[in-house]
């Protein structure tokens, strides 16, 4: 009775991420391979798969989506553990209350933030032409719908940032002092402290909570989609639109496209956590 | 597994469709029945019209009036369902009878038309073979083939006409007293002007309609590509035409190195100045915009000389619908002239009719005379002067891939 007690609590929600989640995936790979839930085994097929790979664009889609979630997370890590660091000397108040209050505001409405402020006729440009500074707005830089996806790497800094800075925050507040009073006691500078008695401490919450943000942005489809270019198109984008397509036959290719997200995402995080849980500390 | 994903599901529209009171999900129990019986049968019941939400006017006409008149005087309860794009809907219905849901759908009617309406025919989605039934059917003039044909796809009973829209550039008159007015024109204008045009990229709507027209000027008029598609003449003209709009590129916006993806892109765009030109296939919004304090007053529309491409737009009841019988009586309120002269008020929708005027009874025709209009907004008739008829499906489906393929990227 003791023993089984766990499972009843998980029950619940192992029902919600094993009905809805796995039934979720197993539709779409089902899909996919053309076979419909009411029609069998009958259409087995890999066209859709076929169809998807061999087109050209699909190269630059993957390269986009990896910078888009490789840039993002980076960024946010290198610019969360210095300011974590900081706002554990500065203690709480206004600015914790700062990083806590932008998880509260969804990805969309940061988008369109951005947008407004660095679009060429956004706010930054209306600075710039009041100053003097340019003429028309497209003299303004382009940093929205440009090539580098500068204007989606902004939003998922900014988004992003705070969520790893608390994450490393509460790791540092759960983190004993003493390690450090003694590494100074030794004689080791500020950054040999950070190198060698902090960051490993912190490692594991960043590395887990970094995997996150990684997986969340290369399959998140609304930033890349307000603020992206035309062309190329981030993999989600590109998987919305085999799936709005008007001709039913571009289903299961939105299917496999979704699947081979997903693939491409969990192989990544595979190798990346077991690069971390191998290096030395 | 079968049986109890299908009962699932069942269970769920059921619970949707709440206190639907008779079950009409056969439909063709209720072709050409005595009307008032079928108004009988649907009293009391209601009805999920799935349709694109993005307009706030649209929608308070939809509920509130529409909604208004179906409660007051039938007793049906009207559920307005906002969509960003058809195709959700549609993909709500083809899910659902794939999963066998083939009598107990959630969506009884859907806003609809071109390629839209014909994948609800590709997946045979669409109830069809009832609109006679309909009493204000005889004000739909069937023998207008800009209504008979949905982008060149025979309606064939299976929808029916809700309003007629026609494609139609805006520009700023107060910076640009004098656009180009024929296609010529304003390529000539874009090359000379650099930077301040561009459209949005395929297979966006009306960047799709856009690239149509470019298509019609190289191809010396519409005439020569109506028809089911012809691979050949595809391969003649749209070279040329892809030829074109890369020389175009830079004269674009951003040198045409990147395209906006949406239409609101480019009508928020035109709203600060950075583009000289937006375009919509439906010129109402134009007015609508000016009067949100989006665009300036001075803002003003216009068709092309040489033409602008127009379609006919329809509400559809797919086949799995379970409340047919009140979709009925909605399309039949839809297709009155009432309902009709009430959307063609400017300030609550101003969409021209889909109903043939002249049918309607003389006080109706008088106040169709009397609508005042919105500066900002070209007159449907100055606009159909010059009308270029919509191409088939297989067409447009042709040209946004091959745009895709040869400029987009």
């Amino acid at each position: 009775m003791r023993a089984a007690r766990p499972w009843l609590l998980l029950l619940p929600a192992l029902v919600v991420l094993g009905g809805l989640f796995l039934g979720g995936i197993a539709m779409a790979v089902a899909r996919s391979l053309g076979i419909t839930p009411t029609s069998g085994l009958s259409g087995f097929t890999l066209d859709a798969y076929r169809a998807v790979l061999s087109d050209q664009d699909i190269g630059l889609s993957l390269a986009l989506s990896l910078w888009i979630a490789g840039a993002s997370t980076a960024l946010s890590a290198l610019l969360a553990v210095p300011a974590a660091l900081a706002l554990r000397r500065v203690a709480r108040g206004p600015v914790t209350f700062l990083f806590q209050l932008n998880l509260t505001i969804p990805h969309l409405v940061g988008a369109i933030g951005i947008l407004y402020l660095f679009s060429q006729s956004g706010s930054f440009a209306r600075l710039a032409h009041a100053f003097g500074a340019i003429e028309r707005p497209g003299e303004f830089p382009a940093l929205v719908h440009d090539p580098a996806a500068i204007g989606i790497l902004l939003t998922y800094v900014w988004k992003e940032l705070p969520f790893l800075g608390l994450v490393v925050l509460a790791q540092l507040q759960s983190l004993d002092r003493d390690f450090e009073a003694v590494a100074r006691s030794l004689g080791a500078s500020a950054w040999q402290r950070f190198r060698h008695v902090t960051l490993p401490m912190i490692a594991p919450g960043l590395v887990a909570a970094s995997a996150l943000v990684f997986a969340f942005t290369f399959g998140a489809y609304e930033v890349p989609a307000l603020l992206g270019q035309n062309h190329p198109q981030a993999l989600p984008v590109l998987a919305w639109r085999a799936f709005t397509d008007v001709d039913l036959d571009a289903r299961p290719e939105a299917m496999a496209l979704s699947v081979l997200i997903a693939l491409v995402s969990a192989g990544l995080l595979w190798l990346y956590l077991r690069a971390f849980r191998a290096a030395p500390r | 597994m079968k049986i109890r994903a299908a009962a699932a599901a069942t269970c769920v529209v059921l619970a949707l469709a709440g206190a639907a009171r008779a079950d009409t999900a056969d439909g063709d129990a209720l072709i050409g029945r005595d009307w008032d019986a079928i108004v009988e049968t649907a009293r009391g019941g209601e009805v999920n019209f799935f349709l694109w939400g993005g307009s706030d006017t649209i929608n308070r006409y939809v509920s509130d009036y529409l909604g208004g008149v179906l409660a007051e005087e039938y007793d049906i309860t009207l559920n307005r369902v906002g969509l960003t794009d058809t195709v959700e809907a549609v993909n709500i219905v083809n899910g659902e009878v794939e999963a066998g849901v083939t009598d107990a759908g959630s969506v009884d009617l859907v806003w609809i038309n071109g390629e839209n309406f014909r994948t609800m025919r590709q997946g045979d989605l669409a109830w069809c073979g009832y609109t006679a039934t309909l009493p204000n059917d005889a004000l739909v003039d069937w023998s207008n083939p800009a209504v008979a044909n949905d982008f060149g796809v025979p309606v064939d009973g299976c929808e029916v006409p809700w309003n007629r829209a026609q494609f139609a550039f805006a520009h700023d008159s107060a910076t640009l007293p004098e656009p180009p007015r024929d296609m010529g024109a304003l390529l000539d204008w874009i090359r000379a002007n650099p930077g301040q045009f561009t459209y949005p990229a395929p297979p966006d709507f009306n960047g799709s309609v856009f690239v149509r027209h470019v298509f019609y000027h190289v191809a010396g008029g519409a005439d020569r590509l109506l028809g089911p598609f012809d691979q050949a003449l595809y391969d003649e003209i749209a070279p040329q035409v892809w030829t074109l709009l890369n020389d175009l590129e830079p004269s674009l916006w951003r040198e045409g190195r990147t395209y906006p993806t949406a239409i609101t892109q480019l009508d928020q765009m035109f709203a600060n100045g950075e583009v000289a030109f937006t375009f919509n296939y439906d010129p109402a919004q134009f007015g609508l915009a000016v009067d949100a304090g989006i665009y300036p007053d001075s803002v003003r529309s216009y068709g092309l000389t040489d033409g602008t491409i127009g379609n006919t737009n329809y509400t559809l009841i797919p086949v799995n619908s379970p409340n047919k019988a009140a979709a009925l009586v909605l399309q039949n309120l839809i297709l009155s002239a009432e309902a009709q002269l009430e959307k063609a008020r400017p300030e609550v929708w101003g969409a021209t009719p889909g109903i043939e005027i002249s049918r309607a009874a003389p006080g109706i025709r008088e106040a169709f005379a009397d609508l005042p209009s919105h500066p900002s907004v070209v007159p449907y008739d100055e606009l159909a002067a010059a009308a270029l008829p919509e191409l088939q499906a297989e067409w447009i489906a042709a040209i946004e891939a091959g745009w895709i393929e040869n400029v987009g990227r």
